[in-house]
């Protein structure tokens, strides 16, 4: 079993050396509202979870397939259905293959050249667990044990940066950003106008007037002078530390002036603005901050074992509406207003985003105007650094497995393996624990 | 018979347990240091109806969907929140975390009855422990040894025995290497076969098919050299027989409960001093922590506030010292509230990062993890709310603990949180009770409209110093 091992610190019998373990510190140097200079060696990485498993077939439609049409009577879409609420076909250029017709956006991003998508990835003996499956993605590791695959990046190469190089924004830490020396945070996003006001030392609510009281009595008691190499002094170090850096995160983060617009006001859904939201803060974070590389955002909710499409009035049959197409919206538009953004920031080619999600769905639609847990799904990545275009291979709608699912065609650790050799520079094997091909769709 | 001073008895209450208050701490100190520490083990004759009552009524695992990830966690917090036992938490706790299993692989239930077996033995003979857990579901599929059999060995379970459950790699008095890449192998190959019944109650089972009979060679060459058709019973008898196996036990505990041992010679004295009340005492945890906790090194200066609380720890003591309430609710409608911050924190109980468990000490304090108790002292302090699940304190509980002057308000929490010694802190606590909100001066009044404000603060900045995130 793969477990991670913390050979040096835990092992060594005897061990206990106050110095071994420094706390990470903010050692902000950045101009208060200043956005920072453009540099062209900027390599981001920025990731969104799909989380409860997105219906893959329903998300890249492979629409000339006679079989997707057979086991999708009901929820399936037909070429001529392949149009965005504009008009415009989502269908991906002369492929097989069309975008669910809330992607309009990501379709515009496509037809830039600034898409890929890699079809038919999962891995060997898929598990079809949300939890468990959730944690192989993670660790890029089958038996879903260890700390997480962005983790262990960040512990090779950022270890010892200054401020916030890797961030999670959501309601708590991701298992993929599970690490030994890196403490990633993670922001949980405040609704209202300022999403990182949770980031913070807080303070009474109720008692506004007296934070400042507060503040000044946190502060003076955690600079006290304590003897060197104490717990007393690290903690109080710390302390003081994380206080201060969530003040400067947030200072950073007022330097930041929007790019474009992000939606607002429910419009064209409430998930949809708070995904944007997230998105915008990691726009905030990537503009103000220059060592600021791994961001994490996630979109939840794609477990949608009934009534996929369509809404009430429509009896669940307008495939343009409902619970499937509200979500492909959300991450279709706020992907395209995030990447307006960083464009009009001089940032765009330094980004590149992956979606994942912890499996796809079944092939054959259930009774339920749903569908049941399946196995392989399209990985979508992009940038202006990707290479636009179809990758992998979709699996046959008439091989199967004996549950009912497709085979697999190419391994999750492939995808990953491109990005860390070919975006971040860094030693895929060494992360991965074995070499995978690599996709192509970078470098 | 030693005697126990207050604040050696809320010494002993902080680690044996999480803490609590005065009259719980008096109680411990009138018995005096023997006495006290007689009463914490052998903490079967102390009366838990109440807790027991609290859980039958907040809980359902009559199914085993029922036993789910966060239900097991809701509910050991609710019981080192509530037991009048508890040095039977924190000794499940210390076991959870040498033997650590977690959800990331192995069913919740299985985790949940692992608990339980834990928490029945936390004082067995140490031989007894390492067997039950080595055979009980949870362990088995955690380090694989389900898929160790004849001429196929996982060594998994094999080296994790002997590296993390029993001796180290090395022992921790002589630094003599304990055993060989080749031990692990024929360990394992011991192993072959262990596995459980798919179906309730889940027992051990031997698959004799699948089990290696051949002999086996194991730590060839020193004093406890070993050949023949050994058993896996045969493997952790001998183990659990080797001085190494005792050293590296005593150091753990004094790592958890007393102070972080150093490699200085005179600390591996003391480490080889108590590992031979293990030796003379037929491998027995209960003497062994018995030594440990009535002796001269526990009550030392070097013991006291010597270990960075775990989160755990923070926050199940902040509540039980200062008297606050968790609501734990009940199932379909618990709170998840202590179990989500302390995961915050890092500690997310049934689930440690890895076999070797949680680090300890400094490894749970950077700027995130800082903020986290920052945050968790606040949402514990203002929270008004009495009746939804969830942590609080009420205003009359503060007042309570309240003097007439500002200062003696200071010193009566910062006694009843530690006692915490916190020099110059002291003063600006003070000035933080007497500054209003345009930072001017107010006089220090005692009544109700100042608990619910500068109270409230007050605590809140006590949980915030250095010296609070110290056991």
């Amino acid at each position: 079993m793969a477990i991670n091992r913390r050979q040096f610190i835990k092992r060594s019998a005897g061990a206990v050396s106050v110095s071994l373990i420094m706390p990470r510190f903010w050692m902000g140097n950045v101009a208060q509202g200043q956005e920072i200079a453009a540099d062209p060696n900027r390599k981001i990485f920025v990731v969104i979870q799909l989380a409860g498993g997105n219906d893959g077939l329903n998300t890249v439609v492979p629409y000339t397939d006679s079989r997707y049409q057979t086991l999708r009577p009901t929820i399936g879409f037909k070429d001529t259905e392949l149009k965005d609420d504009t008009g415009a076909s989502t269908i991906l250029g002369s492929t097989s293959f069309g975008f669910n017709p809330a992607m309009g956006e990501l379709k515009s991003l496509y037809d830039a050249g600034k898409v890929g998508v890699v079809l038919g990835v999962s891995y060997a003996n898929p598990n079809l667990s949300h939890f468990f499956a959730t944690d192989i993605w993670s660790t890029a590791n089958t038996t879903g044990a260890g700390n997480g695959w962005l983790g262990r990046y960040a512990d090779q190469k950022l270890f010892g940066k200054s401020g916030l190089s890797a961030v999670s924004i959501g309601s708590s830490l991701p298992k993929a950003l599970y690490a030994d020396k890196i403490v990633v945070p993670n922001i949980t996003p405040a609704g209202g106008a300022d999403p990182f006001v949770n980031y913070a030392f807080q303070t009474d609510a109720r008692n506004a007037g007296d934070k400042n009281n507060q503040l000044n009595t946190f502060k003076s008691n955690n600079t006290r002078t304590f003897p060197t190499g104490s717990f007393d002094a690290a903690l109080a170090e710390a302390g003081f530390g994380a206080e201060e850096g969530a003040a400067q995160l947030r200072t950073a983060v007022q330097g930041y002036t929007p790019g474009a617009t992000y939606p607002t006001n429910n419009q064209p859904s409430a998930t949809a603005v708070s995904f944007a939201s997230a998105l915008k803060m990691v726009a905030e974070i990537i503009t103000t901050i220059p060592d600021a590389n791994l961001l994490y955002v996630q979109l939840g909710g794609f477990d949608h074992h009934s009534q996929e499409i369509g809404t009430a009035t429509d009896n669940f049959h307008d495939k343009t509406k409902g619970q499937h197409a509200t979500l492909l919206k959300a991450l279709s538009l706020g992907v395209k207003t995030f990447y307006d953004d960083l464009t009009a920031h001089g940032i765009a080619d330094n980004v590149v985003m992956m979606t994942w999600s912890e499996f796809g769905r079944r092939p054959n639609e259930n009774a339920s105007i749903g569908t049941d847990h399946g196995t392989t799904e399209p990985i979508i990545v992009i940038g202006n650094a990707v290479h636009g275009g179809i990758y992998g291979e979709q699996p046959s709608l008439s091989d199967l497995d004996s549950a009912g699912n497709m085979k697999v065609k190419v391994d999750f650790r492939s995808v990953y393996s491109t990005i860390l050799d070919k975006w971040l520079g860094a030693d895929s094997q060494s992360i991965l624990g074995a070499k995978y091909d690599n996709v192509g769709f970078l470098g | 018979m030693a005697s126990l001073s207050y604040d050696e008895g809320a010494h002993l209450l902080r680690r044996a347990g999480f803490g609590g208050a005065p009259e719980e701490i008096d109680d411990l100190s009138a018995r005096g240091r023997e006495g006290a520490v007689d009463f914490l083990i052998n903490f079967n004759q102390i009366d838990n109806s109440a807790m027991e009552s609290l859980l039958a009524a907040s809980f359902d695992f009559s199914t085993q969907d029922g036993i789910s990830n966060p239900e097991i966690r809701r509910w050991w917090f609710t019981r080192m929140v509530n037991t009048k036992r508890q040095f039977e938490e924190k000794m499940t706790l210390f076991w959870h975390n040498h033997f650590a299993t977690s959800s990331s692989k192995v069913q919740d239930f299985l985790m949940f009855n692992q608990n339980m077996l834990l928490r029945q033995g936390v004082l067995d003979r140490f031989d007894n422990m390492l067997l039950k857990v080595s055979q009980d579901a949870a362990m088995l599929v955690w380090l694989d040894n389900i898929t160790n059999v004849l001429g196929k060995p996982n060594e998994n379970f094999g080296r994790e025995l002997q590296e993390l459950f029993t001796m180290g790699i090395k022992d921790v008095v002589t630094d003599e290497q304990n055993y060989t890449e080749q031990d692990v192998k024929e360990v394992a190959r011991a192993f072959t076969g262990w596995n459980y019944r798919r179906q309730s109650p889940f027992a051990f089972q031997l698959n004799a098919s699948q089990h290696d009979n051949g002999s086996k060679s194991i730590y060839t060459g020193t004093p406890w050299a070993q050949t023949g058709n050994l058993s896996g019973e045969d493997v952790i008898t001998i183990i659990s027989a080797r001085p190494a196996t005792a050293r590296y036990l005593t150091w753990k505990l004094f790592n958890f409960f007393v102070y972080p041992v150093t490699t200085s010679s005179a600390d591996k004295a003391t480490i080889d001093k108590f590992a031979k009340v293990y030796l003379n005492n037929n491998h027995s945890i209960k003497e062994l922590v018995r030594a440990i906790f009535t002796s001269d090194e526990f009550f030392s200066e070097r013991a006291f506030f010597s270990l960075v609380k775990q989160p755990v720890e923070l926050t199940v003591g902040a509540i039980r010292m200062l008297g606050g309430t968790y609501n734990q609710g009940t199932t379909g409608r618990g709170s998840a509230t202590l179990q989500t911050l302390s995961r915050n924190m890092g500690q997310d109980l049934f689930a440690p990062p890895d076999v070797a468990g949680w680090d300890p000490f400094l490894a749970w304090v950077n700027t995130a993890s800082m903020l986290e108790r920052f945050n968790f002292a606040n949402t514990f302090l203002t929270n008004r709310n009495t009746t939804n699940p969830g942590i609080f304190v009420t205003n009359d509980q503060l007042k309570s603990i309240t003097k007439a002057s500002s200062k003696k308000t200071v010193k009566r929490f910062l006694s009843r949180l530690g006692p915490l010694n916190v020099g110059g802190a002291l003063g600006t606590l003070r000035t933080y009770l007497e500054t209003g909100d345009n930072g001017q001066p107010v006089t220090y009044v005692n009544d109700d409209a100042t608990v619910d404000k500068k109270i409230r603060g007050l605590v809140h900045q006590i949980m915030c110093l250095p010296e609070f995130q110290l056991n």
